[in-house]
């Protein structure tokens, strides 16, 4: 047998195992009706996937949608130059890879009250705006979109910065030296020769970050002061204080779908301009 | 351009530090609140009182380290296979498994748990957590890598072939080397989610099972206590000490 | 190569696990800060035996837990509405009462309570209601819901994060039962809260229990239990009220499950916390009130007359149980909770 094929087998059966049953299993309750009080039970109907013609969930996927390209975005925005940084630098390459992951080793949700702790009315950064005169009334930083946001963006970071370091840490740098050669002033070196090099990267670090930001529930909940439901609170609810766990499981799917169907016919995209 | 990009850097580690840094100043805030009392070591000594946490603690470390060592294998490996030969099976797999919401994992791993184990009258426990934290950080790992791997010219591995190589050697001796920064990457990558995990392991942890995170998440619903705050300057100082070391031990 | 040694380990592990354990064992999952420091270790130091002691935050996460009937776990606290349900999956012991003498020392509200008259399936452990923290330098002083829908509270206030207590609030202010399961009514109830939206900061459970004290917050829906922790840190400037048009009461009870192979040292551990010391202790560093009566002899002064956590008579009558609803209107609640908070 070829190495290729032992080497996928580990994999093969812990997904078998460990993500295709469980996923069968939820398929299965999204076709099933609600307990009493939780769990689910007989009979199968497709109750569950009718609810959700509804503009009130459409809108919540299309705003979560929205919410989780922008993060996405900024993320890459942010994480490009940072990642540029570690992969040209001379040395300590490694250390500054663990800086980067150094805050995401403690507690997420500590993260995130830290953030509640500098934006908030009394927070440190209202105070501090404050003391120096700057503003006379708090501004109102916490319990809203951009509160969201820049918890999204804070808590992915390492997810986009990482993949692009791995990319651009293999660029080959006489390229870029050949783009100044040539008279290419460091901007476009950057955005014609480099950026495009790092292009797997780029999807990488966009896919890690914008599917988890689908998912989000915590940070939407915690700062965003639960005014705004998104996808992921919408089927955190529906498994816990709703009780209703074949809605929960066909929102899910519905999510799953539209997300591969979108990856796909990117990644399609992709390829197809490779070849 | 590298003048900026260097400033740029301090500016994004600053940020990127901000949250933690104002934990641990006010982790010796004697008061729990924005206003500065004064210095105290209270909130530290408090962690040591409890022996709940530093048992969580030892369990976080073990699931993390156990959940990474395997998921970099398994996922390298994988990478690898799907370099040589594209699946759109198992690529399809694993981005579902990144796509699936943490509470819909978790429900449906206890669910299978608790459906198997009925018979077999086993319980849920640190192992039922890291067989979790694998299947959701495998995908993560493979991302990483695939990205790694298209930027190496599969020119490299038939010249090993040519030269007489196995197959084998080949990817040993050729391609591992020149994964190396992608595989370090990818296993950061993947002991973060797997320290971090709440929602997963909250639902696939047994009796014994206590994690850091489940402990931190129960105190830090009732109200924030600058408790979690003296935690988390101590596990940033902790893996503060490892990286340096782990500097140290490279360059030497 | 890993692998393999993950797999021989953990046969290790499991070949351990399984030997005997050298103390008797108790597996004991409650709500998160409902013991004082001591009580555990107390018991495990009087009857030599070790308990593994979790924590939980709602009642959702330990039914998920414990429905299987395999979950290891021998006492579990859920909330009075939960034990109808759990009793319908068959996931509970009888109590032996036997062996808990100590019953007698709750409260008398607490010794034929509408869940369970006899007590057959529950010791009633801690109770608490729903109401309004607010910061005194608001005047009049807030006493009922209809004063969280002053605009002058614009920004400055939060509701609890829950269906239940939410919509229950709603429901009170237009002078309708919290168990109401009639759409039209509940749909009053979304208006009134789709009313009220644009004033909320947040909708917040335990947590905005420092914002309160910061001054943050002038108002909030609370526990009493959150209340009493705020009012300890600012007594001179927060105040709590239960509404006039009345309120919801909650009570958290400890039961046996069935799949205890421990029963009798269960027993031992309800029997213990009964103990009016013990209770008192729990009570006192909890700042929850306690279902037990002998145990307020052992109270502090200033919680034993703490108008939020012991409400006096002529209060707690304005007090409702709130029932567990069918799923139908299970699910009507929550599509108006989503409504509501997605608008």
């Amino acid at each position: 047998m070829k190495l290729r094929t032992w080497f996928v087998l580990p994999t093969w059966v812990w997904m078998a195992g460990l993500f295709a049953a469980p996923f069968a299993i939820i398929l299965g309750y999204s076709f099933l009706t609600r307990g009493a009080y939780g769990g689910v039970e007989q009979p199968w109907t497709m109750e569950n996937y009718k609810r959700l013609i509804d503009p009130l969930y459409l809108i919540i996927l299309m705003r979560s949608f929205a919410m989780a390209m922008v993060a996405t975005v900024l993320c890459l925005v942010l994480a490009f130059p940072a990642a540029l940084f570690i992969s040209q630098a001379p040395k300590y390459k490694n250390l500054y890879l663990q800086l980067v992951m150094l805050p995401f080793w403690t507690s997420f949700l500590v993260r995130t009250y830290a953030w509640l702790f500098l934006l908030r009315d009394t927070g440190l950064i209202n105070t501090f705006l404050e003391k120096i005169g700057l503003i006379h009334s708090p501004l109102p930083l916490l319990y809203n979109n951009g509160a969201v946001l820049l918890g999204l963006v804070y808590g992915y970071l390492p997810f986009m910065v990482l993949p692009i370091y791995a990319t651009l840490e293999r660029l080959d740098p006489s390229l870029p030296e050949a783009a100044a050669d040539l008279g290419a002033r460091p901007w476009t070196t950057l955005l014609r020769v480099i950026v495009p090099l790092s292009r797997s990267g780029i999807i990488a670090g966009a896919v890690l970050v914008f599917i988890p930001c689908l998912g989000t529930y915590l940070t939407s909940d915690l700062l965003g002061g639960g005014r705004t439901v998104l996808v992921g609170n919408l089927v955190q609810s529906q498994f816990t204080t709703a009780r209703d766990w074949p809605f929960g499981a066909a929102v899910s799917m519905l999510l799953m779908l539209l997300v591969t169907l979108l990856v796909w016919g990117f990644l399609r995209r992709e390829s197809e301009q490779l070849a | 351009m590298k003048r900026w990009l260097g400033v740029y850097a301090v500016g994004f580690f600053a940020f990127l530090h901000l949250p933690l840094i104002t934990l641990a100043i006010f982790s010796f805030n004697s008061s729990r609140f924005t206003v500065w009392e004064h210095f105290s070591l209270d909130w530290y000594r408090a962690i040591f009182r409890d022996p709940e946490l530093v048992e969580a603690t030892w369990n976080s470390v073990i699931v993390a380290l156990a959940a990474t060592v395997i998921s970099t294998v398994i996922g390298t490996m994988c990478a690898y296979a799907l370099w040589k030969k594209k699946s759109s099976l198992v690529t399809g797999t694993l981005y579902l498994s990144l796509v699936t919401p943490e509470i819909v994992t978790g429900i449906s791993l206890l669910a299978l748990f608790q459906w198997m184990f009925r018979s077999l009258h086993w319980h849920l426990g640190l192992y039922t957590v890291i067989l979790a934290h694998v299947a959701f950080s495998i995908a993560y790992v493979v991302i990483v890598i695939s990205a790694r791997l298209r930027t190496i010219s599969p020119s490299l591995e038939e010249a090993a072939l040519d030269l007489g190589a196995k197959e084998w050697g080949a990817f040993f001796y050729v391609i591992l080397p020149a994964l190396g920064p992608g595989i370090i990457a990818a296993a950061l990558l993947a002991l973060t989610v797997s320290f971090d995990d709440y929602v997963i392991t909250s639902m696939v942890a047994g009796v014994d099972s206590q994690t850091l995170p489940m402990v931190i998440y129960a105190m830090a619903r009732r109200g924030a206590s600058p408790v979690i705050n003296a935690i988390s300057a101590l596990i940033t100082v902790f893996f503060g000490i490892l990286i340096v070391i782990s500097e140290q031990v490279r360059e030497a | 190569m890993n692998r393999r040694y993950f797999l021989l380990g953990m046969t290790g592990v499991a070949a351990l696990a399984s030997c005997g354990p050298s103390k008797p064992r108790l597996n004991v999952y409650n709500w998160s800060a409902y013991v004082a420091p001591d009580t555990i270790s107390n018991f495990e130091a009087e009857f030599g035996v070790k308990v593994r002691y979790a924590t939980y935050e709602s009642n959702e996460e330990m039914l998920a837990k414990v429905i299987t009937g395999n979950s290891g776990w021998d006492i579990v606290f859920p909330t009075y509405t939960r034990i109808k349900p759990m009793l319908d999956y068959g996931l509970l012991q009888t109590l032996n009462h036997d062996l808990l003498p100590s019953l007698n020392n709750l409260d008398p509200r607490f010794r034929k309570p509408v869940w369970d008259p006899e007590l057959k399936w529950n010791t009633p452990y801690m109770w608490f209601g729903t109401g309004i923290a607010y910061n005194k330098s608001l005047q009049p002083p807030l006493t009922r819901w209809a004063d969280l829908w002053d605009s002058r509270l614009k920004g400055r206030m939060t509701m609890l994060d829950d269906p239940e207590d939410m919509l229950g609030a709603c429901l009170k202010k237009i002078g309708l039962s919290f168990n109401s399961t009639n759409p039209a009514e509940l749909e009053r109830a979304k208006q009134e809260a789709l009313t009220q939206k644009p004033l909320v900061q947040a909708y917040l459970n335990a947590e905005v229990r420092d914002q309160m004290v910061s001054g943050d917050v002038l108002a909030a829906q609370m526990w009493a239990t959150t209340a009493q922790q705020a009012v300890d840190a600012a007594p001179q400037q927060l105040g709590f009220a239960y509404p006039q048009e009345g309120f919801p009461l909650y009570c958290d009870c400890a039961v046996i499950l069935r799949e205890s192979e421990r029963a009798e040292l269960a027993h031992k551990f309800l029997e213990y916390l009964l103990r009016p010391k013990v209770a008192a202790g729990s009570a006192d560093y909890t700042r929850v009130a306690t279902a037990n009566g002998a145990a307020k002899a052992f109270l502090p002064d200033a919680t034993r007359n703490s108008p939020t956590l012991y409400p006096p008579q002529e209060v707690l009558d304005r007090g409702e149980w709130p029932q567990p609803l069918p799923p139908a209107a299970q699910s009507m609640r929550d599509k108006i909770w989503t409504e509501i908070k997605s608008s």
